[in-house]
């Protein structure tokens, strides 16, 4: 059969591929700035050869604001506002290592009120991030119903939230030495009610998607972590015990009033996308039974110790570190004795996670890409900080 | 495995048996141990506290700088700062590292650690600390165009020159009559 000049038979190119001899060529890909399954402003370079991904370099630093640098001219006060925008998915998380670092060089002691509600509100933030998750994750892979669910189970949680500290997105509720102030009349009880409808019906939701064969095909075998790579990394959180590391700050090294609650950690032992997305899922039901047993434990009392007039830590220096939505997030703070931090340094879960997606990406298939993004759950601000 | 928690001042002998006279000034501070060491050793000590039986700091948490040229009276030099921690032994290690500020370099630790690649590359544009070794030591963060290293206590913010910051920051400062 004729062919056109300069086309080559079909025939030529089919025994050429088959007997492995076709010569291809490596290809740039750029995915993002602008991606849905970034949750942020995030850039991949991607080398692809065919459908395979040569190497993949993440590139980061579009929202870099510079809070390291803006923390040394602020004080302990203002701060706070500004590290609950670090990570826009777990804001109230953010405030609390910076508390409890100045609270420890100022040996301020917090009310054991202060300490449960601080537990609870982490737990019902902590549920509001992963349920988000729970969300972007299907929706990533096609599947839009989740979306739907999470959100609405998020809601009542998200109302109690906003009822005590007037915010939805950014609290700025805690304070050196306790909270701004008590949680309003109704508090309890709408966060209750959210806390129970997440376990009556999470189970339900998670055959939605760990039990769905198009789901389970997409995410079973792919993107694997291994163990050693993530310690390596410095990988915390859903992603480090996804690959069987048991690994969490609450149980480690209890901080507030975690050691009184009975709770699980949840790890699985593969590593891969499919596992990641199953300790996410499971630990969402562990932070609704820690919230319903602080509840019944919540002392009466203040919700400020004592605390002067003016914050201002002695000379010294701490690093202190809490167990975030995402993984550890740690404070280095040094303060030379004035009502502003001489330096701290800010150690967030997602940059560290996110430094190990290159080499999680590397030698697997541009269709797997989104499914691994979505699973490695980052947060841009957090990595941007 | 459950981790199981090594008291500060156990962790704090280990770390010296291990680390014989690299590891200067050895302390316990809230818990953690703290130790300096000078640059050439770095990668020997990151090397040993990761492979340690005893220590076996895995996990790699973070490495940054401070720079304390201003920190109190008479001020003091610049340093690297490595955190690392045990996840068996629940064993934090701060490794403070002082370098020479008007030409700092440091060996890099991405032979040991493979996390340190961004975190050195992030010290390397916010202090102008020079990672030799190091693969690939581009910006992480700031356009490549970028004049100055943010971090380092002789950069000051241009908005605050021009003008103070707007309303009264302290109580003590602000207006008498309101609350």
């Amino acid at each position: 059969m004729a062919v056109a000049p300069g086309v080559r038979d079909a025939s030529e190119v089919a025994e050429e591929i088959s007997s492995g001899r076709l010569v291809t060529e490596e290809m740039l890909l750029n995915v993002g700035p602008q991606h849905p399954a970034t949750h942020g402003v995030f850039r991949l370079l991607a080398t692809i050869d065919g459908e395979k991904l040569v190497d993949a370099e993440p590139v980061i630093g579009y929202m870099h604001r510079g809070y390291e640098k803006l923390v040394e001219q602020r004080d302990y006060r203002q701060i706070t506002n500004l590290v609950s925008r670090m990570d826009w998915l777990s804001n109230i998380q953010n405030e609390l290592p910076l508390a409890m670092a100045v609270e420890s060089l100022m040996e301020i002691e917090v009310p054991p009120r202060a300490q449960y509600l601080r537990v609870i509100m982490c737990e019902l933030n902590r549920i509001l991030n992963h349920l988000m998750f729970f969300a972007s994750f299907g929706a990533e892979l096609g599947a839009i119903t989740p979306t739907f669910y999470a959100f609405r189970e998020r809601e009542d949680i998200q109302m109690a939230m906003e009822a005590a500290t007037g915010g939805r997105m950014h609290f700025g509720f805690f304070r050196p030495g306790g909270l701004k102030e008590d949680v309003p009349r109704g508090f309890i009880a709408q966060a209750l009610k959210g806390v129970r409808q997440v376990i009556d019906r999470l189970p339900d939701y998670e055959n939605l998607l760990l039990g769905n064969e198009i789901f389970k095909q997409r995410t079973i075998g792919v993107g694997v972590l291994e163990k050693e790579v993530a310690y390596s990394y410095g990988v915390s959180g859903p992603i480090a015990r996804g690959s069987g590391i048991d690994f969490d700050v609450r149980k480690d090294e209890p901080y507030l009033v975690y050691d009184q609650f009975d709770f699980q950690v949840s790890t699985a032992p593969n590593g891969d996308c499919f596992d990641r997305f199953w300790v996410l899922v499971h630990e969402v039901v562990e932070s609704a039974k820690i919230v319903e047993q602080a509840f019944e434990g919540l002392p009466s009392g203040p919700v400020m110790g004592k605390v002067p007039r003016v914050v201002q830590a002695p000379v010294g220096e701490i690093y202190v570190r809490s167990e975030n939505s995402l993984g550890e997030l740690g404070m280095y703070l040094i303060s030379d004795g004035d009502r502003r931090p001489y330096r701290l340094k800010i150690r967030t879960p997602s940059y560290n996670n996110v430094s190990a997606l290159g080499h999680v990406l590397r030698d697997t298939f541009v269709s797997d890409m989104i499914a691994i993004l979505g699973s490695f759950f980052f947060v841009l601000g957090d990595i941007d900080r | 495995m459950p981790a199981t928690k090594v008291a500060a001042q156990d962790a704090l002998g280990r770390v010296q048996a291990a680390l014989g006279d690299k590891a200067v000034e050895p302390q316990v501070n809230f818990g953690q141990v703290d130790i300096a060491c000078a640059p050439e050793h770095l990668v020997e000590v990151a090397s040993i506290l990761r492979d340690d039986p005893g220590l076996s700091c895995r996990f790699f948490t973070f490495l940054s700088a401070v720079d304390r040229s201003e920190f109190g009276d008479e001020g003091q030099g610049l340093e690297v700062l490595v955190h690392l921690y045990s996840p068996d032994h629940v064993l934090h290690v701060n490794i403070h590292v002082p370098v020479n500020p008007a030409a700092p370099v440091c060996p890099t630790l991405t032979g040991v650690f493979w996390g340190a690649s961004w975190h050195e590359r992030e010290t390397r544009e916010m202090f102008g600390i020079h990672f030799s070794g190091h693969p690939n030591l581009t910006n992480l963060y700031l356009p490549e165009d970028f004049e100055g290293h943010p971090l380092l206590k002789s950069f000051k913010l241009p908005s605050r020159l021009i003008k103070e910051w707007p309303g009264a920051k302290d109580p003590d400062e602000a207006a008498a009559g309101g609350r």
